[in-house]
């Protein structure tokens, strides 16, 4: 049975789920109409497939618009001169094998993460590393996030590739988003920014349908910096207090057209209609993973008892 | 000082190598030793010897790295036209005015000519039974290249693999040697050699609207439909395969060393600096338009000329190369895809040909499939997805080192 009362196109949903994704307070969520479920309500479920009518009455399953924000990794290199479906569907179905034994759980940049790698040189043969997500790239199998720390005062980033069979876990010990998509500021910011404790635990979610954003305004250490920060439109920065002639020369640099270049941006991203049936693809498969592991999760501490 | 193409440094080589094969320079060399020539005369004979070498497009073993080098600027690269032995490929006219009950019916004869028939069985097809030998030349398979995806081993190294569909190949004919050798093109390639056989290999099933009449008669006699691609593979009598066999991915085996052939990635026309590897000039310190070009051309008293050969700006890329020796980590029969290790020459979803391979260390020990692969007419088809034993597989437990 179906819990939402309204059937949406995968579009109208990206745009619900964006802005509810992006809501800074618990209250703003209880006041949408349409609450859409994340990949955990859903696996409650027992798999349950959100149907879309056709114009011509045959049913289509499209999987939850969250997806394109939860697995951005099976999406492909945009790049025309190098897409071809029946590769991008072999290395997805490689994904999900690989995701069959491990979970890779929905993050952000922003997120704290606790990863666990094979390591030979480590005494008891595991090498654990918490940090912050800085950045986060790649798709297929050569997807990758960079976790950053500060470890003894020295600032430690590590580039872990997400489908690497050396990774024993992966856990997210805080899930949540900052204000902007890549964070590697934090390496000219103040250490305190990015020193997070390994003997960190995770952190239970208040809502489990909306990922918080953290508003936090870094501060930088004092110039020089390794970028021009005040030309990027940093919004999770605090004021850079530089003198006037360099937001003058940064506005002179700057694109403002880009944003108008609607070219630009299709050549950037995979097409929607697309979209729709790469997740339509996998949806199943990752929601019967996450409900084995769910009930793995619960069976786990009773049958210890 | 920019490296100038016209510049050619000397470097000694180890003097022992000198006399290998010089046979017009034999005679210099022996009046040398019979006189008991001094090391000053055997150097100079050497730097007369190189001189006049120089000018030959052959490569020469012992020229140092150091050399500039003139041969590979003086072969003839690419063409674009297509062999004058080839029949007209494309239909040139394309807005032919065809009613649409006329373009219907043309439809539904090449429906009914190619469509309605079942696939061809294994038995059906007359293949006779040979036995293999180390000696044997094995068919090839037309492929794409779909791209690159990375594995990992068992160690959790990475490994980057290019995938290779084998397209829909079908053989088109078999040319025994005799009449090979009589072709222009066989005579050629088997001069002084035991002549061997040809088999005609197509792959790409295609509309057949859009050729010509003689490149469809091509496929006629064997009743298949009209491919894009075509290709000769060079075997022997033994691995003769009969018109109409499939060749499909299990024609290979995981493990084994594959060439594959492909036309280089095309570049277009490019300056001296990419084309060539120069260095150019200086970016600053009052370089005048110096940044990218060539420099000196050649000198004013050799020749008085530009050499035939020079290095100039001009077309770049396009070209037929082998990658040899590339293993094959992992077949999928089901999509007829292979993995094979390292890169295939040309761009992502250009054609190449890939065949069993000819550097004498990566040879077959045992017998491949032989001509070829068929599927057990049972059903009991072989794994799916078959991955070499040094491969991680994604299903399997996380590397624990």
């Amino acid at each position: 049975m179906l819990r939402r009362v309204v059937l949406q196109t995968f579009r109208q949903g990206l745009a619900q789920s964006f802005f509810k994704r992006n809501a800074a307070s618990l209250s703003e969520s209880a006041v949408t109409q349409h609450p859409i479920e994340t990949s955990e309500e859903a696996g409650a479920k027992s798999g349950s497939k959100q149907k879309n009518g056709d114009e011509s009455g045959n049913t289509v399953v499209v999987a939850p618009p969250e997806f394109r924000f939860m697995y951005p990794e099976f999406l492909p290199d945009p790049t025309m001169e190098r897409r071809n479906k029946l590769k991008e569907k072999l290395e997805r179905m490689d994904m999900l094998q690989r995701r069959s034994i491990i979970e890779i759980p929905e993050f952000y940049t922003g997120s704290i993460m606790a990863v666990t790698v094979a390591d030979s040189n480590s005494p008891n043969k595991f090498a654990c590393f918490v940090g912050i997500c800085i950045q986060r790239g790649g798709s297929g199998l050569q997807a990758w996030f960079i976790l950053r720390n500060v470890v003894d005062r020295q600032g430690v980033e590590i580039l872990y590739e997400m489908y690497c069979p050396l990774i024993q876990k992966i856990e997210v010990l805080r899930l949540e988003r900052r204000l902007d998509e890549s964070l590697l500021y934090l390496r000219d910011a103040l250490p305190e920014y990015s020193t997070f404790p390994f003997e960190m635990e995770a952190e239970r979610r208040l809502n489990n349908s909306v990922v918080p954003i953290n508003p936090i305004k870094v501060k930088l250490r004092p110039r020089p910096w390794l970028e021009r920060w005040e030309r990027q439109n940093l919004q999770g920065v605090e004021d850079l207090n530089l003198p006037q002639r360099y937001y003058d020369r940064a506005k002179e640099v700057a694109k403002p057209w880009e944003k108008y270049d609607l070219m630009l941006q299709y050549r950037k991203t995979i097409p929607a209609e697309e979209q729709e049936k790469i997740y339509a693809e996998v949806h199943s498969q990752l929601q019967q993973q996450d409900l084995k592991r769910k009930i793995k999760r619960r069976r786990g501490p009773s049958s210890e008892q | 000082m920019p490296n100038s193409a016209g510049h050619v440094k000397f470097v000694m080589p180890p003097i022992g190598s000198i006399g290998s094969g010089l046979a017009s320079y034999r005679d210099l060399t022996r009046t040398l030793t019979d006189e008991k020539s001094t090391l000053y005369s055997a150097l100079s004979a050497i730097v007369y010897m190189l001189q006049s070498l120089n000018r030959s497009p052959f490569l020469l073993g012992f020229l140092s790295n150091h050399e500039q080098v003139r041969n590979m600027s003086r072969v003839k690269r690419r063409n674009t036209h297509p062999g004058y032995w080839l029949s007209l490929k494309n239909v040139q006219k394309k807005d032919d005015k065809i009613s649409a009950d006329n373009l219907r019916f043309m439809r539904e004869v090449i429906q009914d000519k190619y469509k309605n028939k079942s696939p061809l069985k294994v038995s059906e097809l007359q293949i006779e039974k040979t036995e293999w030998d180390p000696k044997t030349k094995r068919s090839g398979v037309i492929a794409r290249n779909i791209g690159r995806q990375q594995m990992w081993d068992k160690d959790g190294n990475k490994i980057v693999c290019t995938v290779l569909h084998v397209l829909d190949n079908h053989v088109i004919r078999y040319i025994p040697p005799e009449e090979y050798v009589k072709t222009s093109r066989g005579a050629i390639h088997f001069k002084n050699k035991t002549p061997l056989g040809c088999l005609v290999v197509g792959a790409e099933a295609t509309n057949p609207e859009k050729f010509t009449r003689q490149y469809c008669n091509l496929f006629a006699e064997v009743g298949l439909m009209p491919k894009k691609t075509l290709s000769r593979f060079i075997i022997t009598p033994n691995a003769a395969l009969p018109p109409c066999t499939p060749i499909t991915a299990g024609h290979f085996l995981v493990g084994q060393a594959v060439d594959v052939y492909g036309k280089t990635v095309d570049h277009g026309f490019q300056g001296v600096v990419k084309r060539w590897g120069f260095k150019g000039g200086p970016a600053s310190h009052g370089a005048t338009k110096f940044h990218r070009r060539g420099g000196t051309i050649g000198t004013g008293r050799d020749k008085a000329r530009v050499w035939p050969g020079t290095k100039m700006p001009g077309h770049m890329g396009s070209e037929r190369r082998y990658n040899r020796g590339l293993m094959i980590m992992r077949i999928n029969m089901k999509y007829n895809v292979i993995y094979v290790k390292g890169t295939v020459p040309g761009a992502t979803n250009s054609i190449v040909r890939i065949f069993d391979t000819l550097l004498p260390l990566r040879k077959f020990k045992e017998a491949p499939p032989h001509p070829t692969y068929f599927p057990p007419e049972d059903g009991t088809q072989k794994e799916e997805d078959i991955w070499d034993s040094r491969l991680h597989v994604f299903g399997s437990p996380s590397i624990s080192v």
